[in-house]
């Protein structure tokens, strides 16, 4: 009974004390961006700074002065909605009636264009639901849309709640994404402060930890580890040069913040300034045990080549205190930006460092972006290799493929490739980082490396060479289309030594072939046998892997049955009951 | 002998008819290169070619409008299909209605019904939206159509509720207004633009991406491909001379325009002064016989008084013209 009592005073005591670091790093964020104005300079100045004065209750001259000045020439779409509404409700007692008059007036006569995904879509849904609010009772000509407050208020009410619903019923479609993660959290974090309707006040809310949750469970050192559904050539292999640093950090304390902090980070300050509930604190700062977490989560829309508008994703990460390994069941699941599998190795300072391995073919087409994207067919490639620069290269290190298969038990992987004849590149890349500590092959046909205390062995099913890349790292080329790599990764801490390791990898049962399809069988460090056919369903002892019973959320933090619009949460005695069908929010093990 | 006698009268009567009314020409467009949702945008939308040859942008910037329509009642109302929905202007171009939700997106064409003008269709990347009451409520109307992706939609101007609707996989036809569909014609690439010939209203032609051109003649019943069109190539869309029902123009991604001058039995290409052969749009004028517009990749709006055999510039410098309209001047 003293004990009970003990823990939870103790809880109690790191929970305030969370709090009030939780509130410091706010008011850090907010404090370098109203810093960031230069005086002499009348130029100077951007929406952010605004909105941190604002939040400040700073400088309300400067600040209405400065909007007037960017509001002669508003630019961004719905990059432009989300500053402007925070600024509208932070400045609605501070900015000068003409400065207030110019930002109402901007929603009249700058049409934003909505976009064609979903980050975009509920930018401008949240931000027009809640500049509808601000503004109530006007008239259809006093809005960009035409359509009057109530109308702007109602549509992007009815685009919120199906996103929402489809989120909880199916998963996310721009899943884990290291960089949109901010641009989901801002909206909520937007309409948990603003929204006046205590329900969809209460629905934000509880996406906001929904949200957060997805990446406590993810995030090794506040990196947010793969696969993603997007990210790009830089931040796929410096992982912390993400938006998830900054949220790493300001949500719990995690890692390293982005120089500058990102607008993202900012605007989620100045908005609610959610502070996630003590069991997401514990499940993302906690790892103390090596767990599996599975998730579901779905393609964002396809509009054709297909009958299936949001094709399922499934998505397996084994997360231990030195690494992560994490992967989808590849194909093309996204358009240009997917990034299927790969070990991210746990670093105390991980800026400026590669701390990943993975593999990929580098694979494109125009019918693969025509199945995402309905820009024209003359231009959609070549729009999409100028914005995507590494689309169209043969060394390129993010994408996914049509002939890439992936397959993952706890910390081993395995990925076959079987490459048509006649596709653009026939080749397998592997990412071998400029920061593994050691790369050897070994005349097993192994390579063994080591990335901070993780060591690692990767195999590949066909020959390869090696080639240097500009950042200093290599790229391993497989030039043979029936391919394949066995990953397996382990802690240091768990062999003598590397030789050790070597040795033990060294005796594994593994046996491979290529021929009719890329095949594998493999016993794993974890004694698991593991059996993998290009196209058919890998197996665990036998049993094929049941994707059709993959749930939305499993593992020791995160539970989620398909369609239910339930989340629990558990960390020890810390639970969350997220219940989506009453909107009610369950909490026990409190202290 | 009696039928053909009557075709030519009507086509004479019609020419006679177009050269008697003026129309206001419309271009939706986009300058910014390679532009992507949050960029700084330069003037793109809707423009209106103006008396001395400039042209006005109307209304929004806004990068994706790509196609018009008018309610031949009152053709000041223009609808517009755009990225943000099917926009409605009730004063040619100058202030803008967003008519659909957010349950419809990118829109790609838009067609209105001439003989129940309160009847708006609407191509959609998942399918075809229709409005029975001038856009004031939208329902899905794309039964019978497993794969929806749609590119194209026209409403036949002869039979009301009679439409044609260009998907990923072919050609569809509805007799009643969108409920149900059949295939017309299946294809292997999606059908970029269908049009109507406005000399012979059982006369239809289809462009494709990289699948050639389709040819009806019976009203749209039976398709067939369009003899000495390259099949390699994305056609953007097809232009039927509203003066000389004999001569049809292709807009084609590569090859550039193509003109057939015996209805679509042969083709030649068009392109000398032209920059070069990525060619977004053709357009006829009806308003004056024989004057083709030709829309160049990032170039510029081209003008010929001849068919296309020699082009001059007419504006419109570094656009990707999406469509080109031409709707009579005021009400009828």
């Amino acid at each position: 009974m003293r004990l009970a009592l003990l823990l939870a005073l103790a809880t109690a005591t790191l929970a305030a004390e969370n709090e009030t670091v939780f509130r410091a790093r706010i008011r850090q964020v907010v404090e370098w961006n109203a810093a960031q104005p230069k005086p002499a300079d009348p130029n100077s100045g951007g929406y952010q700074h605004i909105a941190a004065k604002l939040w400040l209750r700073q400088d309300a001259e400067w600040c209405s002065r400065r909007l007037e000045a960017l509001l002669k020439d508003p630019a961004g779409d719905m990059f432009w909605m989300f500053p402007m509404t925070a600024i509208a409700y932070l400045g609605r007692d501070q900015l000068s009636p003409s400065a207030q008059a110019a930002l109402r007036n901007s929603w009249k006569t700058y049409m934003p264009y909505r976009g064609d995904t979903e980050n975009h879509w509920l930018l401008y849904y949240s931000t027009l639901y809640l500049m509808a609010q601000l503004y109530p009772n006007q008239p259809g000509e006093t809005w960009f849309t035409g359509k009057s407050s109530s109308e702007n208020l109602r549509e992007a009410e009815g685009w919120i709640l199906q996103w929402m619903d489809l989120t909880l019923t199916r998963g996310q479609g721009e899943f884990d994404c290291p960089h949109y993660m901010g641009v989901y959290l801002l909206p909520l974090s937007y309409l948990a402060a603003w929204a006046e309707d205590p329900r969809m006040h209460r629905r934000a809310t509880m996406m906001l930890d929904y949200v957060i949750a997805d990446y406590a469970a993810e995030n090794l050192g506040g990196l947010y580890v793969g696969a993603h559904a997007r990210s790009d050539d830089r931040m796929v292999l410096e992982k912390w040069a993400t938006v998830g640093s900054d949220f790493g950090w300001i949500l719990f304390g995690l890692g390293h913040p982005l120089p500058g902090y990102s607008s993202y980070g900012l605007f989620y300050c100045v908005a609610s300034a959610y502070q996630p509930p003590e069991v997401l604190y514990q499940i993302a700062t906690d790892r103390s045990q090596d767990y599996t977490h599975r998730e579901l989560k779905r393609t964002r829309n396809r509009w054709r080549y297909t009958d299936v508008r949001h094709a399922p994703v499934y998505k397996t990460t084994y997360m231990r205190r030195d690494y992560a390994v994490s992967s989808l069941q590849g194909g093309v699941l996204q358009p240009a930006q997917q990034h299927s599998w790969d070990v991210t190795w746990a670093l105390p300072d991980p800026r400026g460092v590669h701390n990943t391995l993975f593999s990929l073919h580098p694979y494109n087409s125009l019918e693969s972006l025509q199945e995402y994207y309905t820009n024209p067919p003359a231009i959609l490639f070549d729009t999409i290799s100028r914005i995507r620069t590494f689309y169209d290269k043969p060394d390129k290190l993010l994408g996914g493929s049509p002939y890439e298969q992936i397959f993952q038990d706890k910390d081993a992987v395995i990925a076959l490739y079987d490459i048509p004849q006649g596709t653009r590149y026939e080749h397998v890349n592997g990412f071998f980082s400029k920061d593994l500590s050691r790369v050897e092959e070994h005349p097993s046909g192994w390579i063994f490396a080591q990335g901070g205390s993780a060591y690692i062995a990767w195999r590949s099913l066909a020959p390869y060479e090696w080639r240097p890349l500009a950042t200093g790292s290599r790229r391993l080329v497989s030039p043979h289309r029936k391919n394949g790599v066995v990953v397996q990764v382990a802690a240091a801490g768990e062999f003598a030594d590397f030789a050790a390791f070597q040795q033990a990898i060294v005796g594994l049962a593994l046996k491979t072939t290529l021929d009719p399809a890329p095949s594998v069988r493999f016993r794993s460090l974890r004694g698991r046998d593991l059996e993998f056919v290009y196209g058919k369903p890998p197996r665990v002892s036998g049993a094929p892997v049941n994707y059709q019973a993959w749930p939305l959320f499993d593992g020791p933090f995160l539970r989620s049955e398909k369609g239910s619009r339930k989340l629990v949460l558990t960390h020890g005695p810390l639970r969350r009951t997220l219940d989506f069908n009453d909107l009610t929010v369950s909490d026990s093990g409190r202290p | 002998m009696l039928r053909s006698f009557n075709a030519i009268l009507a086509a004479a009567f019609l020419a006679a008819a177009l050269r008697a009314e003026s129309y206001r020409m419309y271009a939706s467009l986009n300058t910014s290169r390679g532009y992507v949702a949050g960029a700084k945008l330069l003037p793109s939308g809707l423009f209106q070619l103006q008396s001395g040859g400039e042209w006005r942008q109307l209304g929004f910037n806004h990068p994706l409008v790509v196609a018009l329509d008018y309610d031949p009642r009152d053709p000041r109302i223009l609808y517009l299909a755009a990225g943000n929905g099917c926009i409605r202007s009730a004063d040619g171009g100058n202030t803008w209605r967003i008519m659909t939700g957010w349950e419809m997106t990118e829109l790609k064409d838009v067609s209105v019904d001439r003989l129940q003008p309160d009847h708006i269709y609407v191509a959609l990347p998942d399918g075809i939206g229709v409005s029975r009451d001038q856009g004031r409520t939208w329902s899905h109307a794309d039964e019978g159509i497993r794969r929806k992706f749609t590119q194209a939609v026209r409403v036949d101007r002869t039979r009301a509720g009679r439409v044609f609707a260009g998907t990923e996989q072919g050609i569809f036809r509805s007799e009643d207004g969108g409920r149900r569909w059949q295939p017309a014609i299946a294809t292997e690439k999606t059908v970029l633009q269908i049009e109507q010939s406005p000399g012979d209203p059982n006369t239809w032609m289809a462009a494709t991406e990289r699948g050639g051109a389709f040819l009806s003649r019976d009203g749209g019943v039976v398709w067939k491909p369009v003899p000495g069109v390259p099949l390699g190539s994305v056609l953007s869309n097809i232009s039927f001379d509203p003066a000389n029902r004999n001569r049809i123009a292709i807009a084609a991604w590569g090859p550039g325009v193509l003109v057939s001058e015996d209805a679509g039995r042969t083709w030649l290409a068009r392109n000398e002064r032209l920059p070069k052969g990525e060619v977004w749009r053709v357009a006829f004028d009806p308003g004056h016989p024989g004057r083709l517009y030709a829309a160049v990749h990032e170039e510029r709006l081209y003008v010929s008084d001849d068919g296309g055999r020699i082009w001059r510039g007419s504006g419109l410098e570094g656009s990707v013209v999406y469509g080109i309209s031409f709707v009579p001047e005021g009400k009828p």
